[in-house]
């Protein structure tokens, strides 16, 4: 059987998901805000503090928040669960996610261990309760489809990261003693690849052929990576406490990334039709990201020290603001009119004339976000190599993230004037 | 009595339900509308039993999903 579709009845109220797309680009814009200000230092290596804060801006605060708020509207959808006390849940997720990630990042910034102690126990709260939301829906799942057990174990790793960064943020301020070393290279691996990657793969077997009229993935593909990539990271962590020689499931974790972004190359080289929209284009460029993040990560176990750590560096850069950004960012173009259109279509058809998805979403501001988007890219990763590029850079990645806001807000607003026409005419 | 085909296989979501939802509209009783789908159009069979239309779902040889729909008699 093919997986089942989306089902209306099951979704939850407009409002829920909207607050997570709404503001997570908010976090992208105070990412750029910092890359700005700071400018090259914060090239001199991943450990600056501005770094680490931007960083958390854009995986708390963008990544995690979009990811968050996206699952709980696919979970019913996608796999016939409903997640328990929607509105409850998604109050307090976003607001623990928006809070933590606004304290961990100054944290990182100002040194204040009490910011750290609050906006890592506001993030991890507001983990614990998407954790528990998630995990019960995935336990009442009554679809096959091929994304919930990518899903189960995108969630699993997230409970990873956050004890992992939960705990690194109170040794930091030298309240704990724990393998700091071990946990500090291990927790970023469980978030990006862990809770990031598995999720792209999961929403993608659905996604990639429903929404770009691809062929499915294969079934080996669908069966067996994302169990199969989840076993390499525990071992590539068992690798940090034990004799076993972290090169093999390093390597086979880069492998894995690379079919993954091979396979999605290729089908959507086999649509069946031809039209490209933003989306398309932002899933096909973060594919390529993701293949070239995949041949950093051997660069940089392969390099003498000094430039590994520089392939460490383009890896973090082509891994989080390259591919994960892109695939989100493309993501949002589709799910926002999308969830927009379903909303009024079952609600106000035949009250008033429902605007459709172009409409919602025009093709041409998203494209140029897109380009805007790729230029900042660019110029990120030229700074690596020539530091004064930084600033430039920062510019264009602020510029692109009130852009992609004001895309957004495009569709909210037709939304809301659509709704007031439908409510109007029904008490004449 | 006629019988209308509505091809959605190459359509990208949500236009399949768009253009069957205009379709609907102007299908008169007795009429029927056969639609071929890539997917089971789970959105679409709500809207359809609220709206008063009757549907009968076969999947085809090739994989794809043939929805047949017609007005429910009063
Ligand atoms: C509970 C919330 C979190 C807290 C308190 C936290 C804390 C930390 C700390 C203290 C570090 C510094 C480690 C070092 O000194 O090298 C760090 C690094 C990092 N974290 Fe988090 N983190 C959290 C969530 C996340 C999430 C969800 C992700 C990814 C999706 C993430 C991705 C990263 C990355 C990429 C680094 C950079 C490491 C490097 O470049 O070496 N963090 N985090």
């Amino acid at each position: 059987m093919l997986p089942a579709g989306l089902s209306f009845d099951q979704a939850p109220p407009i409002a829920v998901p909207f607050r997570f797309f709404l503001t997570a680009p908010l976090f992208l814009l105070a990412a750029a805000i910092l890359l700005v200000a700071y400018g090259p230092e914060m090239l001199l290596s991943r450990h600056m503090p501005a770094t680490l804060a931007a960083t958390h801006l854009l995986t708390l605060g963008f990544t995690s928040m979009v990811m968050c708020g996206a699952m709980m509207q696919m979970l019913p959808v996608v796999a016939g669960a409903p997640v328990p006390a929607p509105r409850l849940v998604a109050w307090t997720v976003h607001l623990s996610l928006a809070t933590g990630a606004a304290g961990v990042a100054a944290s990182f910034l100002w040194g204040r261990p009490v910011l750290m102690h609050l906006g890592g126990g506001l993030a991890a709260l507001g983990f614990g309760v998407f954790l528990a939301a998630a995990a019960w829906s995935l336990a009442h799942v009554r679809s096959r489809s091929p994304s919930v057990p990518a899903m189960g174990f995108s969630i699993a790793s997230l409970a990873v990261t956050a004890a992992l960064g939960l705990t690194l943020g109170i040794a930091r301020q030298g309240g704990l003693d724990i393998p700091y070393v071990q946990f500090s290279l291990l927790h970023p691996m469980w978030g990006l690849y862990g809770w990031t990657a598995l999720l792209v793969m999961g929403v993608a077997y659905q996604v990639v052929p429903m929404f770009q009229l691809t062929p499915n993935y294969p079934k080996a593909i669908t069966t067996w990576l994302a169990g199969g990539l989840f076993l390499l990271l525990i071992l590539r962590s068992a690798a940090e406490f034990t004799l076993l020689p972290p090169a093999v499931p390093g390597v086979a974790l880069a492998a894995g990334a690379g079919v993954f972004a091979i396979a999605t190359l290729r089908l959507q080289g086999r649509r069946k039709r031809k039209i490209s929209d933003a989306t398309l284009l932002f899933w096909r460029v973060g594919m390529g990201l993701l293949l070239a993040a995949c041949l950093l990560w051997l660069a940089a176990a392969l390099l003498p020290a000094e430039a590994a750590e520089r392939a460490r560096l383009l890896l973090g850069i082509a891994a989080l603001p390259g591919f994960i950004l892109a695939v989100i960012n493309g993501m949002l173009y589709k799910i926002v009119p999308f969830l927009a259109w379903f909303h009024l279509q079952s609600r106000y058809v035949g009250k008033t004339a429902i605007p459709n998805m172009k409409q919602l979403q025009p093709d041409r501001p998203a494209r140029g976000q897109m380009a805007l988007y790729l230029a900042a890219l660019a110029l990120l990763a030229g700074a690596v190599f020539w530091p004064p590029l930084a600033r430039l850079s920062g510019l264009l990645w602020l510029a692109s993230a009130l852009w992609l806001e004001r895309n957004l807000l495009r569709a909210l607003i037709l939304y809301r004037r659509t709704v007031a026409l439908a409510t109007a005419k029904k008490s004449d | 009595m006629g019988e209308r085909l509505l091809d959605v296989r190459e359509l990208e979501p949500p236009e399949p339900l768009e253009r069957v939802l205009e379709l609907l509209d102007t299908l008169a009783a007795g009429d029927s509308l056969r639609m071929l789908h890539r997917r089971q159009p789970n959105l679409l069979y709500p809207i359809l039993e609220r709206e008063g239309f009757a549907h009968r779902t076969t999947a085809t040889a090739e994989g794809d999903f043939e929805i047949l729909i017609w007005r429910k008699q009063v």
